[in-house]
């Protein structure tokens, strides 16, 4: 057997190293490749900039940490745009640890970037709720049904934000991101029974698939994976300069920096790809032979 | 009248067809009528999978998915656990079902216990074999995952709804060397399963797995109702394209003479 | 024979009844979206007490393998000792016992016990499993996608243009194609996937709401 041949069966830890490895130097020292939006991600950034000042706006952290690095980066990008535009959001979460390590600790986050916002009247924490999509649709009817009280123990009812809206079907806009089959239960439950405009955030792994729901008009935009968080972030960046000084943080672990990861990894992946195949056309002609 | 929500009669209409011709079938099946349903090489392959393990003396590892019992394809996948729990019963090979949701646990130890029981083994059926790990999904998958890497099962069965966990729990499984059947109704996690599983049952199949695998006539029934309703759907589907592009191109209207 | 097999049966069709009626039925109809929306609240309260029964099942499997001092025991000692640690500082803490400050930052921007245990030890390592999925996915493409007939070299074309659409020295290449791909092919796929899947699904709830399908409840068609 030829030394190409027997790349066929090459020990899977060297494709383990070099992804290891293509994933930690563009991190330490990163690229910055320039970033192109796409129509599914500018259908959402063109929706909020559509919405007024007593709008609002759902936001649902249906995932958790373990997702945080595609999904944490669309969430801190959307209130950016919210909160820059002027428009109210109602934060919750369906996922179980969405509540406190994904929806505080992102709403702690960027409200620090907006001092003058109010709670109450600007944006609502409301926690996470168990049930899935029983709890779902009880906040589409009625807020207080599947949340008596906002993550802090304050009633609904002395929130004024929440007096504007009952349920979540009295909002304008809800945005799913999530992790799962919750941006699918958006869809089937909330824009197909209410009629409310819902986007999803996702996984790039589940993006394929909500791409039929898009197409469908079931779901007004997509933003898929760290890709389409990139992209959001160029929209925000680009048209609301007070947000640049915190993207600017070289501390701050952005989607934008990410696609410096997934370019080295994806080429790296290609490359594995094409020596598996010259590999195995040598493996079959040693066999032939 | 007045409460009823016209917007959806549409989906009223469906309801009912898909009902008249569910039950249609299924009494057509009880009175005795020949249903063919197609073979499934994914389920066809179970009784193998389980004597493979049986004759290695290697435990059988089936992972339910990670959804409550509120979600279908967890149902379906207790309906084919019942049938793999038959079987290892019957070779005496070592089964292992962990569990991620508390409802679909208690609802697998008794699928498995009424298996055991069936196949006139119970004194083979121990508590232990279906047990709760964690309700967290990566949490879950360490531990499944660390199963497959120390234990090494010679057959792992992941079947029912899945999410980011699939692809590592079938290439851990695909590592460890066992043979594997998947299935799950989940399209984006399908293409891994096909990637790493030796068979995969793909959306509607898993559905039909219980009715297959059981071959009761009422069961064989429903699914073929449920053939015929996608067919009349197919073609609802055809007719409106056809409708929608004489609708949008207006040249279509006059070369077939509509004004 | 009624509590285990009719009971159940009985409570399966009118629960899966009640919300398929509903769905037909206006906002502010009697009765019926009431007994539809109390059912949804009932599944959120069953699911929270579900938990504990997977907590004791746990508790006492881990136990006796400490008991019997089966391979790994040690293991199971660290377990117990997350669980409870997690257990009585989130419990305890969201109710505010024993002086507790509750389960997120403190207000001097300190975490709680419970909020330094998830961001600390829990979302490192739940962030660590899901990272393991790009290692894997290479590892899987590597050994799948070869060119051994006319449909494989299809997935190899369609996986490269897409990994090449979805980076930025690729995306003006390849991004209109990787859009167009993901619209139509991919679309008209996953479309007749869910499609079939959605009737499978259908049909099997019929056949549960209907009592033919038993097997979740631990039935033999037979009972």
């Amino acid at each position: 057997m030829s030394n190409l041949a027997k790349l066929t069966s090459i020990d899977r830890r060297w494709i383990f190293l070099l992804i290891g490895l293509g994933t930690l130097i563009p991190v330490l020292l990163p690229i910055g490749f320039p970033v192109r939006v796409t129509a599914p991600v500018k259908q959402i950034y063109d929706k909020i900039e559509t919405l007024g000042p007593n709008d609002v706006v759902v936001l649902s952290y249906d995932y958790g940490p373990t997702t945080g690095a595609e999904n944490d980066p669309m969430t801190d990008a959307i209130l950016r745009h919210c909160f820059s535009h002027d428009v109210k959001v109602i934060a919750l979460a369906l996922y179980p640890l969405g509540g406190l390590t994904s929806l505080t600790a992102s709403i702690d986050r960027i409200t620090a970037e907006f001092p003058d916002l109010e709670y109450g009247v600007d944006y609502v924490n409301l926690g996470y709720k168990d049930g899935g999509q029983a709890t779902m649709k009880l906040l589409a009817e009625d807020f207080s049904g599947a949340f008596p009280n906002d993550t802090h123990g304050t009633p609904l009812s002395n929130l004024p934000l929440m007096q504007q809206v009952k349920g979540a079907r009295n909002a304008q806009f809800a945005i799913s991101v999530a992790t799962g089959i919750f941006g699918e239960w958006w869809a089937n439950l909330i824009n197909a029974q209410y009629g409310l405009p819902i986007a999803v955030g996702c996984t790039a792994v589940s993006a394929p698939k909500y791409y039929a729901y898009l197409e469908a008009g079931q779901m007004l935009g997509l933003i898929g994976g760290l890709k389409g968080a990139s992209e959001y972030e160029q929209l925000v960046k680009d048209n609301y300069p007070n947000t640049r000084e915190a993207y600017a943080n070289p501390m701050l672990q952005t989607a934008s920096k990410g696609m410096d990861v997934q370019t080295i990894d994806h080429l790296i992946i290609i490359a594995f790809i094409v020596i598996g195949n010259l590999a195995y056309f040598a493996d079959r002609r040693a066999k032939r032979a | 009248m007045e409460y009823f929500d016209s917007s959806r009669l549409n989906a009223l209409v469906l309801l009912v067809l898909f009902c008249v011709f569910v039950l249609a079938f299924i009494q057509r099946a009880r009175s005795g009528g020949n249903l063919f349903i197609r073979r499934i090489a994914g389920l066809n392959a179970i009784e193998e999978a389980v004597g493979r393990a049986t004759e290695l003396g290697k435990k059988v590892l089936y992972v339910p998915g990670i959804m409550s019992i509120d979600e279908n394809q967890t149902i379906a996948s207790l309906a084919v656990l019942s049938h793999v729990a038959g079987l290892t019963a019957r070779y005496g090979a070592e089964l292992d079902v962990p569990n991620k949701d508390p409802l679909t646990f208690a609802s697998a130890r008794e699928t498995v216990k009424e298996a055991y029981l069936h196949a006139g083994r119970p004194d083979l059926y121990s508590d232990t074999m279906v047990h709760y790990v964690t309700y967290d999904q990566f949490a879950y998958t360490a531990a499944v995952s660390g199963t497959m890497v120390r234990e090494k099962p010679a057959a792992n069965f992941l079947i029912g709804s899945f999410y980011a966990e699939s692809l590592l729990l079938a290439e851990t499984g695909q590592a460890s060397g066992a043979i594997q059947i998947a299935g799950t109704a989940e399209v984006a996690q399908l293409p891994f399963f096909v990637c790493a599983c030796d068979y995969t049952l793909i959306g509607e199949e898993l559905y039909a797995a219980g009715a297959y695998l059981s071959r009761e006539p009422a069961m064989l029934g429903s699914i073929k109702g449920q053939d015929w309703t996608k067919a009349a759907v197919a073609l609802v589907i055809v007719l409106g394209a056809i409708f929608e592009s004489i609708h949008i191109f207006p040249g279509l209207k006059s070369w077939i003479g509509i004004n | 024979m009624f509590l285990k097999v009719r009971l159940p049966i009985l409570l399966t069709f009118f629960a899966g009844l009640i919300p398929i009626v509903a769905f037909f039925f206006k906002d502010g109809t009697p009765y019926v979206k009431t007994l539809s929306s109390s059912l949804e609240q009932d599944m959120v309260i069953v699911s929270g007490f579900a938990l504990l029964l997977g907590v004791v099942n746990v508790v006492q499997g881990n136990v006796r393998k400490i008991e019997r001092r089966e391979k790994g025991w040690f293991y199971a000692i660290v377990l117990l000792a997350g669980m409870a640690f997690m257990g009585l500082f989130g419990a305890a803490g969201a109710m505010r016992l024993f002086g507790l400050p509750g389960i997120g930052m403190m207000a001097d921007g300190r975490p709680t016990p419970f909020q330094w245990g998830s961001l600390y030890l829990f979302t490192p390592l739940q962030a660590t499993m899901f990272a393991l999925l790009a290692f894997y996915i290479a590892s899987a493409a590597f050994r799948a996608f070869r060119i051994r007939n006319v449909e494989a070299t299809i997935l190899l074309v369609a996986a490269v243009f897409v990994m090449l659409g979805r980076i930025p020295i690729g995306e003006p290449l390849f991004g209109p194609i990787t859009e167009w791909m993901m619209q139509v092919p991919n679309g008209a796929a996953q479309r007749g996937i869910i499609i079939g899947a959605a009737l499978g699904a259908a049909s099997l709830s019929l056949r549960v709401i209907l009592g033919i399908e038993r097997s979740y409840l631990g039935l033999d068609k037979s009972e």
